[in-house]
C-alpha cells in the first residue's frame, strides 16, 4: 500500500472515530474563517489525490504535491489577492485559498487542467504545470532550484519605486507587498541566498522593501535531511530581514503568525522572512518512495502531523466544525474533484510545435504615444554636451547619447548594475545620468549579477523598463539562468499574460590591448543564442549603437520583449581606422527618432567579388582588411545575433561570388557556426575564419585566438584564389 | 444517485402558461398557509388566490411582488419535491432567483427568503428606477460569438457616455444581455441594433435592476433587513459573481451585505454563475427549478460559452438532451418527471 493511501487511510478513520490529537481552541480565526481554510487545505490535498489517479491512467502529468504544505492556505488569508506572490510549487493551498478572495475563480477546474496539460489551462495554456493565476496576482512559478527569488526582491523594490517614478504600465498596488516561498532545502541554494542578502542589505540602509519570504520548512529535499534547526539558525540573525517563526500545521497559528509579519512588511516597508515548519507526506512526487531514505518510523512521525487531521482537531476545539462535518466535507471534496477530473481530462491538450511555441514571443502592448524630448528638455539635460553632438565621437559616447534621450522620453526606463551610478560604469558608458536621472533611475547594485538580473525582472513586473547592465561577459554566466530559466520563460508559461520585457546590456567580447584577459574579454555568446525568444543584439560602431539601442528599447516597451545588448567593450573608445588619428570609426549623434530596425542588416561596399559576413569587432576589422582588398569586397554586419537575420543576410550576399565568415567568437559554438549552416541551406557555400576554442589571455597575446585584419586577409586572398 | 446544481429562476417565468402552478406541484401546504398569511398581514393578495385566479393578469400577476413570490414559491416547491435518487451539490440563480438561491441552501428560512423576495420585489415595484431591455449575441445556432458581444458592449457604453442617458449591463444572460437604463438610454439603444425576432425586448414592469438605477432599493433593503437574518447554508451557493458560498465557510455579514448591495446595484453575472457551477461542482444534471421554461436556453447557452463536455452549439445540445438530457426544466412536464418525487 502506497504512503498516499495509508495517509488517507488514517485521516478517514482518525475522523470518523474522533481520533485527534488533544488541542486547545484556537485563535485570531473565525469560526467561518477557519471552515473555509480548512475547506481550501481539504481541496488541496484531494487534488494532490486526483493528480496521482490521472498519472496512473495516463492522463495526469505532474504528480509533486503540496501535501502537508496545506498550512499555506492560512499564509494566504493573511495576505490581500493584490499581493503579488512567487510561489513555491508546494502551494496549491494558497493559490486556492486565494480564489476565494477573488470572486468568479475556478480554482479546482484550472488545476485539473494544469495536471492534464490541457491547451485551456488557463495560466500556462498547457505548457506546463505550474502554480500561477493573472487573476489572482501569482506570477507562473515552476522553479526547484530558488531561481525566482531574485525577481521577488526586484518587484518589491519595483513597488516601492513605483512610488516615485510611476510606469505607464504599472500593476501593482502602491501598498502591497511581495510574497516569495520556497522550501527549506531550496534556502540553501546560492541564489536564494543571494536574493536573501541583496534583501537585507537593501534594507540595512533603508532602500523600501515591502518582501515577504515564506520558508516552507518540511525538513527534508528529496531524500537529504535539513539539519535540525538549520532554518531558524541561519535566518534567525540576518541583518536586513526580520525572522518570524510558527507551526504550518496548526491554521491559527500559521494565520496569525503570518498576518504579524505581513503588517510588519506593509507597515515598515522592510522585508521579513515566515518560517513555515510544515510536514511532506508520502514523498517528494509521484515517483519517489520515502522509506527507501527514511525509517518508517521517521516517515510515521510525519504522518502523524498531517496538517488535515491537526485543522479538525483545531476546529472541533474551537467549536468551528465538528469532527464529523470534518469528514464530511474532506469525502464531498474528494467526489467533487473526482467529477471533474472525469471532464478535465477531456479537454484538449496542445499538439504542434506551433502550439507550444505560439506564447514564446509575448504580445505587444499599447503604449502612450511620444514625440520624444523636447528642445527644452534636451537642452537642459545635455547641457554643454548638445554642442558635441555635431562632431563625430566615440561608441561609448554615443551610447551614453542614446541613453540619456531614452531616459528623457521614457520615465519607465531604470539602469541598473555594478558602478553604473557615481562611477558612471567603468568604460563611462553610463556617466553623468545618476546626476541627472538621480539615483533612483539609475542604481548601483551590490555585486551580484543574479540580483541585478532579478532586479531587472522583477521591475519589469511592474511595468518598468529596466535596462541592467552586466559589466562583463564573462560575469553573465553565473547569473545566466536569470535569463533562461526565469525571464524567457515568463510569456511562455503563462501564455503571454505575464512578461518582464528589459534591454540587458552586457560589455564584452574580446580585443582590448593587453587588458584583462579572460574575464574581462570573453568571446562566447552561445548561451544567449539557444534561448528561445531572446533577442541578442551586437552593434559594431557608434552610430549604430545607437539606432540599435533606440530599437532595443522599442522592442522591450512595446513588444515586451527580452533584449541582450552587446557592447564590443573595445570598440567603446575607437576612433581611428587605418591610421593613427584618421578618425574613421567615429560616427555621428543620430538624429533623435531614427533607429535601425530589427533584422536589418548593415552593408558597406556593393562589390560582388567577395561578401565577408561578420559583426562587432570582426565588421571593425575587415574594414581594416578592406582597405587592401579593393572595391570588390562588401560587408555584411549581421548586427543581432539571435535570431539571426537570415534572410536579409542572404539578399545582401546573394550577388556575391564568394562568402568569408568572420567571427570573433569561438569555432565551437560560435555565431559562425548558425551562419555556416544558414548560407549552407541556402545553397550558398561559405567559408569562415573564426575565433580558436581557446580563453583568451592577458598581454601581447591577447588577440592571439581571434581573427586580426592579418588573418582575414590571408583567408581572404585564399577564398579568392 | 445523481449529483445536480438547482438553478432558480427570475422575474418573468410566472405567466399565463403557469397560472395553477403552486396548486398542481407544491408539496408543503403548511408551508404555503405561512406564505399566504405573511400576504394577507401586508394587505396583499395570496399565492392560492393569485395561483388559483381564473384568467393571468398582467397587471396582477406581474406586479413585482406578487410575480416575484408566484415564483419564489413555485422553485421553492420544486426543490422540495426533488426525488431522494438527487443530490444537489450547489444551488445558484439568476437576478432574483439569488433570494431562492439562499432559502433553497438554508441561508435563510423559507418564510425569509419569501419576504425577502416580496418586499425586494415590491420595493423595486415602488421605487425602483429605470427599466431593462433584452438584446441576443449569440444567433440562432448558439455559437459563441465574443465579437458580436462585444460590439454591443462597445455600443452600451457609448450610448451611457450620452447626456442624460443612463444605461449599463443588467444581467450576463448567457446568450443575452440584459440591459438596464433609463428611457432615454434604453430607447437609444433600441433604436441602434437591428430588429430581429422579439428583440430588443423591453421587459414589462422592471426596473433597472442591477445598476446603480436602483440604489435607493439597495439603500431600503439594507436598512431593512437584519443581517442576523441570514445564517450558515447547508449548501454551496454560487452568487451572481460566480462567488461560492459555502456552508460553515460564509461570513453571514458579507453575505447579507453582497444580498442587499452589491447584487442590487451592479451587474449579475450568470453565465459566470453557470461556468463555475459546471467547473467546480461537474454535476450530472443542470436543474432549472420552478414554473417557465425560459431560463433553459440561458442555462445550454452559459454551458456552450463554457464550453461545458462537449456542449459547443445549439445543436450539440440538443443531441445531447435527447440522449442523456444534462438540463432538466422543471416547467417542462417530460423532463420533471425525472428528477421528482411527486407531482
Amino acid at each position: 500500500m502506497d504512503r498516499a493511501a495509508i495517509v488517507e487511510t488514517n485521516l478517514r478513520r482518525r475522523l470518523s472515530e474522533g481520533d485527534l490529537p488533544s488541542v486547545a481552541a484556537g485563535a485570531g480565526l473565525s469560526g467561518p474563517e477557519a471552515v473555509g481554510l480548512y475547506r481550501a487545505q481539504c481541496l488541496s490535498r484531494a487534488l494532490d489525490l486526483e493528480s496521482r489517479a490521472m498519472q496512473a491512467a495516463g492522463q495526469g502529468f505532474y504528480t509533486i504535491g503540496s501535501s502537508g504544505h496545506e498550512g499555506m492556505a492560512a499564509v494566504a488569508h493573511a495576505l490581500r489577492p493584490t499581493d503579488p506572490a512567487f510561489l513555491h510549487y508546494r502551494d496549491a493551498a494558497f493559490q486556492i485559498a486565494r480564489s476565494a478572495q477573488v470572486p468568479g475563480q475556478s480554482a479546482l477546474w484550472d488545476m485539473l487542467l494544469s495536471f492534464s496539460c490541457s491547451s485551456e489551462d488557463p495560466i500556462s495554456g498547457g505548457r506546463h504545470k505550474v502554480v500561477g493565476s493573472k487573476a489572482l496576482n501569482i506570477p507562473p512559478q515552476t522553479s526547484t532550484i530558488a531561481s525566482h527569488l531574485p525577481k521577488a526582491v526586484g518587484a518589491a523594490y519595483g513597488i516601492a519605486a513605483a512610488a516615485r517614478h510611476a510606469p505607464e504600465h504599472e500593476c501593482f498596488e502602491r501598498d502591497a507587498i511581495v510574497m516569495c516561498s520556497f522550501g527549506d532545502a531550496s534556502a540553501n541554494h546560492s541564489t536564494a541566498q543571494g536574493a536573501f542578502n541583496t534583501a537585507g542589505w537593501s534594507s540595512y540602509q533603508s532602500a523600501p522593501l515591502p518582501l515577504l519570504f515564506v520558508c516552507e520548512d518540511n525538513g527534508i529535499g528529496i531524500s537529504t535531511k535539513t539539519p535540525q534547526g538549520w532554518i531558524e539558525a541561519s535566518f534567525r540573525a540576518r541583518p536586513g530581514l526580520k525572522y518570524f517563526a510558527c507551526d504550518g500545521v496548526d491554521l491559527y497559528d500559521t494565520y496569525t503568525t503570518a498576518r504579524a509579519t505581513a503588517d510588519y512588511v506593509r507597515t515598515r516597508r522592510k522585508p521579513a522572512i515566515l518560517h513555515v515548519k510544515t510536514v511532506r507526506l508520502y514523498g517528494h512526487a509521484g515517483a519517489d518512495v520515502a522509506t527507501t531514505y527514511l525509517s518508517k518510523a521517521e516517515v510515521e512521525a510525519q504522518e502523524a502531523r498531517d496538517p488535515l487531521i491537526r485543522s479538525a482537531a483545531l476546529l472541533s476545539a474551537s467549536g468551528a466544525l465538528s469532527t464529523t462535518e470534518a469528514l464530511d466535507i474532506y469525502e464531498k471534496t474528494r467526489a467533487r474533484v473526482a467529477r471533474a477530473a472525469a471532464e478535465a481530462v477531456t479537454r484538449p491538450r496542445l499538439q504542434t510545435a506551433t502550439d507550444v511555441m505560439a506564447s514564446l514571443i509575448p504580445p505587444a502592448r499599447a503604449c502612450a504615444p511620444t514625440n520624444g524630448p523636447s528642445d527644452e528638455a534636451r537642452t537642459k539635460v545635455f547641457g554643454s554636451d548638445l554642442r558635441s553632438q555635431s562632431e563625430p565621437q566615440p561608441m561609448s559616447r554615443l551610447i551614453n547619447w542614446a541613453l540619456h534621450d531614452l531616459m528623457l522620453e521614457h520615465r519607465e526606463i531604470v539602469l541598473m548594475g555594478e558602478d553604473v551610478g557615481r562611477k558612471g560604469g567603468v568604460y563611462g558608458v553610463t556617466q553623468k545620468l545618476s546626476q541627472r536621472f538621480g539615483p533612483d533611475r539609475v542604481i548601483d547594485t551590490l555585486l551580484d549579477e543574479q540580483s541585478i538580473l532579478g532586479l531587472g525582472i522583477g521591475m519589469a513586473h511592474n511595468g518598468f523598463v529596466p535596462i541592467p547592465e552586466i559589466q562583463f561577459l564573462a560575469y553573465l554566466h553565473n547569473a545566466e539562468d536569470q535569463l533562461r530559466g526565469e525571464a524567457a520563460t515568463l510569456p511562455f508559461f503563462s501564455n503571454g499574460q505575464y512578461t518582464n520585457p528589459m534591454v540587458v546590456r552586457i560589455a564584452g567580447l574580446g580585443y582590448q590591448k593587453g587588458f584583462g584577459g579572460h574575464f574581462h574579454n570573453d568571446n562566447s555568446v552561445a548561451v544567449l543564442r539557444d534561448i528561445p525568444g531572446l533577442i541578442l543584439a551586437c552593434p559594431s560602431n557608434g552610430a549604430d549603437a545607437v539606432g540599435m539601442l533606440r530599437e532595443c528599447v522599442r522592442l522591450a516597451r512595446e513588444e515586451q520583449r527580452l533584449v541582450v545588448f552587446l557592447e564590443p567593450i573595445a570598440l567603446y573608445p575607437m576612433r581611428d581606422l587605418q591610421e593613427p588619428g584618421d578618425g574613421g570609426w567615429m560616427r555621428n549623434y543620430p538624429a533623435p527618432g531614427t533607429s535601425v530596425p530589427f533584422g536589418e542588416v548593415g552593408q558597406s561596399g556593393k562589390g560582388t567579388e567577395l561578401a565577408i559576413v561578420t559583426f562587432g569587432n570582426g565588421t571593425y576589422l575587415s574594414h581594416q582588411a578592406k582597405a587592401k582588398l579593393g572595391g570588390g569586397v562588401r560587408i555584411v554586419d549581421l548586427r543581432w545575433l539571435n535570431p539571426l537575420p537570415v534572410e536579409a543576410m542572404i539578399e545582401a550576399v546573394r550577388p556575391c561570388k564568394r562568402i568569408l565568415v568572420v567571427d570573433e567568437t569561438r569555432a565551437t559554438g560560435g555565431v559562425s557556426e548558425a551562419v555556416i549552416t544558414a548560407l549552407t541551406e541556402a545553397g550558398l557555400p561559405a567559408t569562415r575564419l573564426a575565433a580558436e576554442d581557446s580563453f583568451i589571455a592577458t598581454g601581447p597575446a591577447y588577440g592571439a585566438t581571434m581573427p586580426s585584419r592579418d588573418t582575414i586577409l590571408a583567408a581572404a586572398a585564399e577564398v579568392m584564389a | 444517485m445523481k449529483t445536480a446544481v438547482l438553478i432558480c429562476p427570475g422575474r418573468g417565468t410566472y405567466n399565463r402558461a403557469e397560472l395553477g402552478t403552486l396548486a398542481r406541484t407544491f408539496p408543503d401546504p403548511a408551508l404555503m398557509a405561512r406564505f399566504d398569511a405573511a400576504r394577507r398581514e401586508t394587505g396583499r393578495e395570496t399565492l392560492t388566490e393569485l395561483d388559483g385566479a381564473a384568467r393571468f393578469s398582467q397587471a396582477k400577476h406581474g406586479r413585482g411582488d406578487a410575480a416575484a413570490g408566484l415564483i419564489y414559491a413555485a422553485t421553492y416547491g420544486d426543490m422540495l419535491n426533488l426525488s431522494e435518487e438527487i443530490e444537489v451539490v450547489a444551488v445558484t440563480g439568476n437576478s432574483m432567483g439569488w433570494y431562492t438561491t439562499l432559502a433553497a441552501a438554508g441561508a435563510v428560512t423559507p418564510e425569509v427568503g419569501f419576504d425577502i423576495t416580496t418586499t425586494m420585489g415590491a420595493m423595486m415595484q415602488d421605487n425602483g428606477q429605470g427599466g431593462q431591455t433584452l438584446y441576443p449575441h449569440m444567433g440562432e445556432v448558439w455559437l459563441p460569438d465574443p465579437t458580436a458581444k462585444q460590439r454591443l458592449m462597445d455600443l452600451v457604453a457609448e450610448v451611457s457616455n450620452r447626456p442624460n442617458h443612463v444605461l449599463a449591463l443588467s444581467i450576463d444572460l448567457g446568450g443575452t444581455l440584459v440591459l438596464a437604463g433609463n428611457e432615454a438610454g434604453l430607447a437609444a439603444f433600441e433604436a441602434e441594433v437591428a430588429p430581429h425576432d422579439r428583440f430588443p425586448m423591453r421587459l414589462p414592469a422592471h426596473a433597472g435592476f442591477h445598476s446603480p438605477l436602483v440604489q435607493t432599493v439597495s439603500d431600503a433593503a439594507l436598512a431593512h433587513f437584519s443581517p442576523d437574518l441570514f445564517g450558515q447554508p447547508n449548501l454551496p451557493m454560487i452568487d451572481g459573481r460566480g462567488q461560492t458560498w459555502w456552508p460553515g465557510a460564509t461570513d453571514t455579514k458579507a453575505l447579507w451585505d453582497y444580498t442587499f448591495d452589491h447584487q442590487v446595484t451592479r451587474p449579475y453575472d450568470f453565465t459566470r454563475a453557470i461556468a463555475v457551477a459546471a467547473r467546480e461542482f461537474a454535476p450530472d444534471l443542470f436543474i432549472v427549478t420552478g414554473p417557465g421554461t425560459t431560463l433553459g436556453g440561458a442555462v445550454a447557452q452559459s454551458l456552450i460559452l463554457t464550453n461545458w463536455s462537449g456542449l459547443t452549439s445549439k445543436a450539440a445540445f440538443q443531441s445531447r438532451q435527447a440522449a442523456n438530457p444534462i438540463l432538466i426544466s422543471m416547467g417542462r412536464e417530460e423532463q420533471r418527471g425525472l428528477v421528482t418525487k411527486g407531482p
